[in-house]
């Protein structure tokens, strides 16, 4: 991957307008995200390594692997030159005006991770035929999920996925090992991406450690690539190893995991993700309620749900059967592995992405407390896919609306409410009508009941928000405080629930 | 990976453009065939190169509201900023001063709105501004009814009620001021048959200008209904529904009455057209007659509901005057790039002269500085001639005139800018976007109270870049020194600014060196203004 100094004009056009604007959010609403990392600033900072998984003087104590915490210590170098009252571990809640612009500049700054990777996935096409490149590189760069998730409600995810999509072009140009190392990487700073993992294993599996034509030929021991497959062994413990290294040798392994899978959590988080399960809790709570309100069914007088509500979430139901980790484990992997299977049978680029995508969705859907913004890891793989031909549009429109408004939520203040509207307006109304225009016609095979059924359905969204908006001033749902967000899950989850079925159905059939 | 930023883009760019965007390539061709030379599309800058995208035919009107809303969502940026007087008892500023307004609007009977409490905010605008600040008030008053409550909401800062302004502001804007300038722009398309893509680069280099947008979303006003209502009337003066324009102008004088600078120009225009080439007496009355009852009707309501018998309507109708047009305050209140306080500077007029005699001599100075363009386009009322009538009055009233605020200079900006809609070649492109520079600049001091100084320079930033201005320069060289001079001397007054404390016994010397540079580069504009204005009517046609 050849360092390019100069982006491309037009890609660095978008840079600048998107930093202009992103410039005048710095006063804008921040959760606590913000304070997060700040406070592991202040860890990384002024603690010696071997405490950094220990401390916990704040309640949000480092639970994301080491290379996020090397490259917090990498900013925090910068940061004792801003004001170094941000990087004392006891000053919760420090957010000077300085340590504000400091954390947002970091954040922009980090964002060229992605437009470097978007830079390149453009350059892959020839000069000439780069419009549908350029069209799905700056809907992945303005998209509305990174202006709420990472320059409003604060957060580095731009960069993560500036990395995912530089592997994914290392991929694309058959650079297997520097795909594979791209992505160990990646997992090293935030372990979210294991959603993704599976298609990775499959594909460099596949396509770099075996070579099936060797069985026809009956070599069966030449079907293991031994060099390629020692190298890539090799590239990503030594990975793991840089990331992970020093750890081991303080015998901290353990503790890490600790903080990084705590299982004691619920299925849903407090706000729930749009999947399968927020359909489930919304259907136990509707029937809870009927039987307790309506029937006056003596079983159900106490709720239960409630007791367990709160930060981590739900993990007990009233009426449904509960759900056990180990379900939600065996339905992510069983839908994980039938989007494997035609990708290992005909290997190709696109089968890779689309199985990368599929494994998102499986992981988004079913697993266990999940956040609403790792929707971000089902968009951005699709967005690659989108322009394909027509038939992608559909379901793509489906997530990203309802992958989009799920964020909503994450921006409750009224200063920033008009922005996410309308950036999300803009972004569907600008890429939509670009969109439209460049993806290919395929008329067989196109189901247009199904097209209307999805715009009646995106419409909804209309009355939907509009409803949640205007929320408190209807009297009759005071005491029902949970529905407005429930309503607002249960509508998304049914369409990317909808774009999944849609997208699986065009990759496994069509 | 290095960003190089601003002016340096655009020259490094062309050659590398023309293979990655082959529709700027093709969009040349095409205007050359015209012969035309157009903003934008004949200089790739950023802002053509976004907007090539939607070259289609079918998606130009796409690009037109992706530019609305990309410019709406610039002015929501800015209003997360703070707003004048924020946190600054007991008189706080422009922002409170209009929540009062809606205040005492929503709950007072009309006849009290100008004699309550004049010392905190009095109302002192038109009554359109009232009636507006009325339905402001009233549908704010139903969302929360404690941000408008009759004086215990006196200084409210409530982080809700602030979105819910700010927000006011935006919907006043894109009702009024936004459907005005696409109209302009629409019609000069169409007067001047230029290319569509030409309609979206001028839509966003109007509706970008950043002293507006800095103004009315950061500092808080609602500048943007009364130009909104201004450039309706220019519109439809331009369109011969002279009526309709008349009205929109009343209306305009009847939302602030600093639309008066415009008066004087658009009069002449309308009498022009009246006399020549000859005399139209049923125009003229048709037009007197609208003018003079569009005032009666806006008027309507506060004096008929004033009470007090027969005198009752009089002294209404003077409180109103003493109100809209306060001689009792000064010359001037606060530093602002005119004549009046760079003279200051130099020799203390408020010392040397009465308050009297500073009147009559800035009612002189004023009149003698719109003249000319009076008697230009009352002699010459051609449509091309009009916008630099306009502008040329509004610089001589904001530059000579009594009372004048720094964010006056939205007036005379406002026509200038809207040459951009038109054909005005690169030449006259560099002196617009310099003098907008330098009202931005004039405004400094005024953002730099209000806590906007990051959303100061984004904005500034944004608009220039965006239209790659500070790649162009005037031809004569005379012009070039001014603009290269004057922007070193920005540049070196920010950098002193920042490095240097101004000695102790002149603490306000940066504003001063501010308003008296701006005040030159206005000075200077005003005549290269009148230059056009005299060009544009002596041309034969």
């Amino acid at each position: 991957m050849a360092l390019k100094c100069s982006l491309l004009p037009a890609l660095r056009y978008a840079v600048v307008a998107s930093i202009c604007f992103k410039l005048l959010l710095y006063p804008a609403y921040r959760s606590t995200d913000f304070e997060v990392h700040r406070n592991w600033l202040a860890i990384t900072y002024s603690k010696p390594l071997k405490e950094w998984y220990y401390e916990d003087t704040s309640e949000w104590t480092l639970d994301y692997p080491p290379f996020f915490a090397y490259f917090e210590w990498f900013l925090s170098q910068f940061a004792q030159y801003v004001d170094p009252s941000m990087l004392v571990v006891g000053n919760l809640d420090y957010a000077s005006t300085t340590t504000v612009y400091f954390q947002r500049t970091s954040e922009i700054a980090s964002e060229l991770v992605l437009v470097y990777g978007l830079q390149n996935y453009i350059s892959l096409l020839p000069d000439n035929n780069r419009q549908p490149a350029y069209a799905i590189a700056m809907s992945i760069y303005f998209s509305p999920g990174f202006l709420i998730i990472d320059n409003i409600h604060f957060q580095y995810n731009a960069m993560l996925f500036g990395i995912l999509v530089l592997s994914l072009v290392a991929m694309k140009q058959q650079r297997m090992l520097l795909g594979a190392i791209l992505f160990a990487v990646l997992l090293c700073f935030k372990h979210i991406f294991l959603y993704l993992a599976p298609a990775y294993f499959a594909y460099l599996l596949r396509v770099y450690c075996l070579d099936l034509s060797a069985l026809s030929r009956n070599r069966s021991l030449g079907v293991i690539r031994w060099k390629n497959s020692i190298w890539l062994g090799l590239s990503v413990i030594s990975v793991a190893l840089i990331a992970f290294g020093p750890f081991i040798y303080l015998g901290q392994i353990p503790q890490i995991f600790k903080r990084l899978f705590p299982f004691s959590r619920g299925l849903c988080h407090a706000y729930w993700a749009p999947n399968v399960w927020a359909l489930y809790s919304a259907t136990d709570r509707v029937l809870f309620l009927v039987l307790r309100k309506v029937l006056k069914n003596p079983l159900y007088a106490e709720d239960a749900a409630s007791l367990t509500r709160g930060l981590v979430g739900i993990s007990s139901f009233n009426v449904l059967p509960d759900v056990l980790p180990r379900a939600t484990f065996l339905l992510t992997t069983f839908y994980q592995l039938i989007a494997l299977i035609p990708m290992i049978i005909n290997p190709t680029h696109d089968k890779f992405v689309s199985a990368l995508t599929l494994c998102g969705f499986a992981s988004f859907l079913f697993g266990w407390h999940v956040h609403e913004k790792a929707i971000m890891v089902v968009i951005v793989p699709f967005s690659f896919l989108a322009l394909k031909d027509r038939r992608y549009l559909t379901p793509f429109y489906l997530l990203t609306v309802s992958g989009y408004i799920s964020l909503f939520p994450l921006i409750f203040t009224s200063p920033e409410a008009p922005i996410k509207y309308l950036y999300m307006f803009a972004w569907i109304f600008a890429f939509y009508n670009v969109f439209d225009g460049l993806a290919p016609v395929r008329t067989t095979h196109r189901v247009f009941l199904l097209d209307r059924i999805a715009h009646v359905f995106l419409l909804g969204f209309i009355p939907l928000l509009l409803f949640v908006a205007l929320y408190d001033k209807f009297a009759i749902f005071s005491g029902l405080e949970f529905l407005r967000l429930m309503l607002i899950s249960t509508y998304c989850s049914l369409g990317i629930i909808g774009s999944f079925v849609g997208f699986s159905w065009l990759y496994l059939f069509a | 990976m290095a960003t190089s930023h601003g002016s340096t883009t655009s020259d490094s760019a062309v050659s590398t453009l023309k293979s990655e965007v082959p529709s700027i390539a093709d969009e040349k061709s095409n205007n050359r065939q015209h012969g035309r030379q157009q903003i934008g599309a004949d200089d790739e800058t950023p802002l053509s190169v976004f907007l090539s995208t939607f070259k289609a035919a079918r998606t130009q009107w796409v690009a037109r509201q992706v530019i609305i809303m990309i410019s709406l969502l610039f002015r929501l940026g800015v209003g997360l900023g703070q707003y004048s007087g924020f946190s600054d008892p007991p008189m706080h500023g422009d922002f409170e001063a209009q929540r009062h307004w809606m205040e005492i609007a929503y709950h007072l009977p009309m006849n009290e709105w100008y004699w309550y409490d004049l010392q905190y905010w009095g109302l002192d605008y038109p009554p359109l501004t009232a009636y507006h600040s009325w339905v402001m008030g009233a549908i704010g008053s139903k969302i929360k009814s404690s941000w408008f409550a009759l004086d215990t909401s006196r200084g409210c800062e409530n982080i809700n009620l602030k979105s819910y302004m700010r927000i006011t502001v935006i919907i006043s804007e894109l009702l009024i001021y936004i459907p005005a300038v696409s109209m302009f722009v629409r019609w000069t398309i169409k007067n001047q048959r230029l290319s569509p893509l030409h309609h979206s680069i001028a839509s966003a280099a109007i509706l970008l200008q950043p002293a507006l947008i800095l103004i009315d979303h950061g500092h808080f006003q609602y500048n943007a209904v009364m130009l909104g209502l201004s450039l309706l009337a220019i519109t439809n003066i331009l369109m011969d529904k002279l009526v309709v324009g008349s009205v929109f102008f009343v209306l305009s004088l009847c939302y602030k009455q600093m639309a008066l600078y415009y008066s004087i120009p658009i009069f002449a225009y309308l009498l022009g057209i009246c006399i020549f080439p000859r005399l139209n007496l049923s125009r003229f009355i048709s037009l007197a007659l609208s003018v003079l009852v569009t005032f009666a009707l806006v008027f309507a309501p506060i004096i008929l509901t004033s009470g007090g018998g027969l005198k009752g309507p009089y002294y209404q109708i003077v409180q109103i005057l003493i109100r809209i047009f306060p001689f009792a305050r000064g010359l001037w209140e606060d530093k602002v790039a005119n004549i009046w306080c760079t003279l200051n500077t130099f020799v203390k007029l408020k010392v040397l002269y009465s308050a009297d005699t500073l009147q009559r001599l800035s009612l002189v100075t004023t009149l003698v500085s719109v003249l000319p363009a009076f008697i230009l386009l009352f002699l010459y009322p051609r449509k091309k001639a009009l916008l630099w009538g306009v502008s040329a009055s509004a610089w001589g009233f904001f530059l000579f005139s009594f009372q004048v605020h720094e964010k006056s200079v939205l007036l005379p900006l406002l026509p200038v800018t809207l040459q951009l809609a038109g054909d005005p070649g690169m030449n006259a492109q560099s002196y617009i976007y310099w003098i907008n520079n330098i009202a931005v600049f004039s405004l400094w001091p005024l953002l730099k109270r209000d806590g906007l100084a990051l959303q100061y320079f984004v904005i500034s930033f944004l608009a220039n870049w965006l239209m790659a201005s500070f790649t162009k320069l005037p031809d004569s060289l005379l012009g070039k020194c001014t603009i290269i001079l004057s922007y070193a001397g920005i540049v070196g007054l920010h950098a002193i600014e920042f490095l240097i404390e101004p000695p102790s016994q002149y603490p306000d010397l940066w504003v001063v060196a501010n308003i008296i540079l701006s005040f030159g580069c206005f000075a200077i504009f005003l005549l290269w203004n009148y230059i056009q204005l005299y060009r544009a009517c002596r041309t034969p046609v």
